[in-house]
């Protein structure tokens, strides 16, 4: 029964995704509206009842389908793993998700019937990814889940592709996820080689108690898939380019569900950074990294999408951060409570664009607090959870991240220093909200706004969006320790099972750098309102504008990739075209094809059409072979 | 004179040579018709008539080696020429039909 619920999760959105392809041409509207968003609460339905039976039983289920290759050594099961964390996993994938999707009915309603009709076929089609993705059982599966999640992906950035620069950025997206897509598959087949198992059950069970070359290698190249699915340092420079596709796919995809697949991709293979000393440390020094540089960046983007999606890839890091450390529970709290404050920030933002008339830059928005009040007050309460503001979501998932961090045992101060950068962040992104919130929704409006007088979004797209404030502020109460030794912590306990517990306690001084956080961030928030409100002091930028060149131009990351990558590839491609490509595989079959139509056309002239001719040349040729015949004959 | 054979005709026997060359006076006279006439239906006759000569070899041989099975591919012949000459001119009544050809010159459309 359970084993044909979990195939039902998966197959339903991949029902509809095939359905919606099939029929997007005739199919109306209305039926776009309920099989889009559909397919996905039925798969909600379907999570909801298996984690009923996971918090009553509290058994994971490994549920073997049938053997898909048998050769030798290599046994291949369908199977899909329904443990705590997968489940965990689809909560979020269908749950945000349909939000997400139901949202979207509003959003996209002034695209044509085929393209209504085909952006819902993507987005079904992307949440069977995931599913596939989380479910998977074992590597086989993961890797097609994770190859699908970036296929979606690319379909969906380039969505409006008749605009160059979402078509560039589509496929600036899928070349970076295909390195990790790489990273993955060299990952699996390392693992095959050592352990000779295609399972996650089988390899766990053969890994070695101690770190070794090869564990290193397996850990580093999962982490290069994570790194590029997660938009980490040094992978990280699609996610921004990403912004190109439609607001409900920046919400679903780039904040809530796939750009997460890193954390859970480590998550999930805890028991090799368990053991992998070097990789995992890695992770967790790439997470703080991505968290402190992304939020430079975001303090100077203009357009308000590429706000969030640096902001996106800072919290990323933290969660990266997390995993990394070892405190696994934490990262994936923060995941669930950023899922939450990002999805409605995302849709948040989408709202204002969409009553903008698509415009994005932020600098030409202003008023929108007496205009759009609903949504001022949903995007305020997600600025603020994102800022990690007591008591909603972002606090408390913050403040575990960091405080497990803070009062992690370690010879050398490896966590603490994790934990210092992290605390940089978190008031660097007190500063860039703050700046975002002030600059879009509180001062007076722009006087080149867009529209005198916006709308507020339609019910279909405002449920969604109070939904997620609603959970946003009350999520925090799902674990309310927050790196302290108080409250209960049921994310934690819900995920022990697979993740295990964390193995070292809370330190008694961690009230400080908790307290210290939660002030300076919002202190942080507070103080953006004196330069971009009321002008009272000089903004940064105008002392050292260097700094704002820089972090404009993204670090010249860019730029870089650009003349080392680029460059060299265009430059070897042209050499081979001129050195391999005209001369040989061009001029070759061509002067084949032109040598066989020269002789021919030789030939043809023989073909006289004469008939008499012909039956000469046949008598001749007859009394020739008899002459010779009689000549042999003779002389024989 | 070595002995080149020779076929019972009747009561009588007949030098074998004289029959063989007449068949190849008429297999020349066929294949220089087929040669030099230009009009189709004459052509035809002249392939008939080429035909004819292998005939009167297989049978000649087939007298002088008292073999019968010189005169069943005689039959044989026969039959394929009746075909034969039924699929030419079913082709030449389809040309005539299209236009007037006397020379077969005329028909070398298919001409490299």
């Amino acid at each position: 029964m359970l084993q044909t619920l979990a195939l039902a999760l998966l197959l339903l959105p991949a029902a509809g995704a095939l359905v919606l392809a099939l029929t997007a041409l005739t199919i109306p509207r209305t039926a776009v509206r309920l099989i889009g968003p559909g397919v996905v609460w039925l798969g909600f339905v379907c999570t909801l009842i298996l984690l009923v039976d996971s918090l009553q039983n509290n058994t994971a289920h490994d549920y073997t389908y049938w053997t898909w290759i048998k050769s030798g050594a290599f046994n291949l099961p369908v199977n899909l793993l329904v443990d705590r964390l997968s489940i965990f996993m689809c909560l979020v994938v269908t749950g945000v998700g349909g939000l997400i999707v139901t949202y979207a009915v509003g959003y996209m309603d002034h695209e044509g019937d085929a393209s209504y009709a085909r952006f819902f076929c993507y987005m079904d089609l992307f949440i069977f990814s995931m599913l596939l993705l989380v479910l998977a059982g074992n590597f086989v599966f993961l890797i097609m889940g994770w190859a699908m999640v970036g296929l979606s992906s690319y379909l969906l950035i380039g969505f409006y592709y008749w605009r160059y620069s979402a078509v560039a950025a589509a496929r600036k997206a899928f070349v970076m996820n295909v390195i990790g897509d790489i990273g993955l598959i060299l990952a699996t087949f390392a693992i095959f080689v050592q352990y000779h198992q295609t399972t996650f059950a089988g390899v766990f069970g053969a890994l070695p108690k101690a770190d070794g070359f090869w564990i290193e290698v397996i850990g580093f190249l999962l982490l290069v898939g994570a790194v590029a699915k997660s938009a980490q340092l040094p992978l990280h420079t699609w996610l921004p380019d990403a912004m190109e596709g439609p607001t409900p796919v920046s919400a679903l995809i780039h904040a809530a569900t796939m750009v997460t697949a890193g954390v859970y991709l480590i998550g999930r293979m805890h028991p090799i950074y368990d053991v992998a000393f070097w990789s995992h440390s890695t992770a967790a020094l790439l997470g703080a990294v991505t968290a402190l540089v992304a939020a430079t960046i975001g303090i100077v983007q203009t357009d308000i999408k590429r706000v969030l999606a640096y902001s996106t890839m800072s919290q990323i890091g933290y969660m990266f951060l997390g995993v990394g450390l070892g405190a696994y529970a934490a990262g994936f709290f923060h995941l669930l409570a950023h899922a939450f404050f990002k999805a409605l920030l995302f849709m948040g933002a989408g709202n204002v664009i969409h009553s903008m008339r698509d415009e994005q830059d932020m600098r030409k928005f202003g008023g929108l607090w007496k205009d759009m009040r609903v949504t001022s007050i949903c995007f305020l309460i997600g600025s603020l959870a994102l800022v990690g503001i007591f008591p909603l979501v972002g606090f408390f998932s913050k403040e575990v991240i960091l405080g497990d961090a803070f009062s992690k045992p370690d010879q050398g101060g490896f966590p603490q220093v994790m934990w210092a950068v992290g605390f940089l962040t978190a008031i660097l992104t007190g500063f860039y909200t703050g700046r975002m919130w002030w600059m879009a929704f509180w001062r007076e409006a722009a006087p080149d706004r867009p529209v005198a007088q916006p709308h507020e979004a339609p019910p279909v797209m405002m449920v969604p969006v109070i939904v997620l404030t609603v959970l946003t502020v009350i999520g925090g109460g799902l674990q309310i320790n927050a790196g302290f030794d108080v409250g209960w912590r049921k994310v934690e306990d819900f995920l022990a099972p697979v993740l295990g517990v964390l193995p070292w306690a809370p330190r008694s001084l961690e009230w400080i750098p908790t307290a210290a956080t939660l002030l300076l961030g919002g202190v942080a928030f507070l103080l953006a309102y004196n330069i971009y409100v009321n002008h009272t002091w000089r903004p940064w930028s105008a002392a050292v504008p260097w700094l704002q060149r820089l972090l404009e131009r993204k670090y010249y990351a860019d730029e870089l990739y650009d003349a080392l990558f680029v460059r060299t590839m265009d430059g070897a491609a042209n050499a081979g075209d001129k050195v391999l490509e005209e001369p040989v595989l061009d001029g070759l079959p061509t002067d084949i094809g032109a040598a066989t139509r020269a002789g021919a056309g030789t030939l043809a002239l023989t073909q006289s059409g004469f008939f008499r001719t012909y039956i000469l040349v046949f008598v001749g040729g007859a009394a020739i072979a008899l002459i010779l015949i009689l000549l042999v004959r003779a002389t024989s | 004179m070595p002995d080149y054979g020779q076929i019972q005709v009747g009561a009588g026997t007949l030098d074998a040579r004289l029959v063989l060359g007449l068949a190849f006076i008429l297999f020349l006279l066929g294949a220089l018709g087929v040669l030099v006439r230009r009009n189709p239906i004459v052509i035809l006759v002249c392939i008939e008539l080429m035909l004819n000569a292998a005939n009167l070899t297989l049978i000649t041989f087939a007298a002088q080696l008292h073999n019968l099975e010189g005169q069943l591919f005689a039959l044989m012949t026969m039959t394929v020429a009746a075909a034969e000459a039924v699929v030419g001119l079913a082709i030449l009544v389809d040309i005539f039909r299209v236009r007037d050809v006397e020379d077969v010159d005329e028909l070398s459309e298919l001409k490299g």
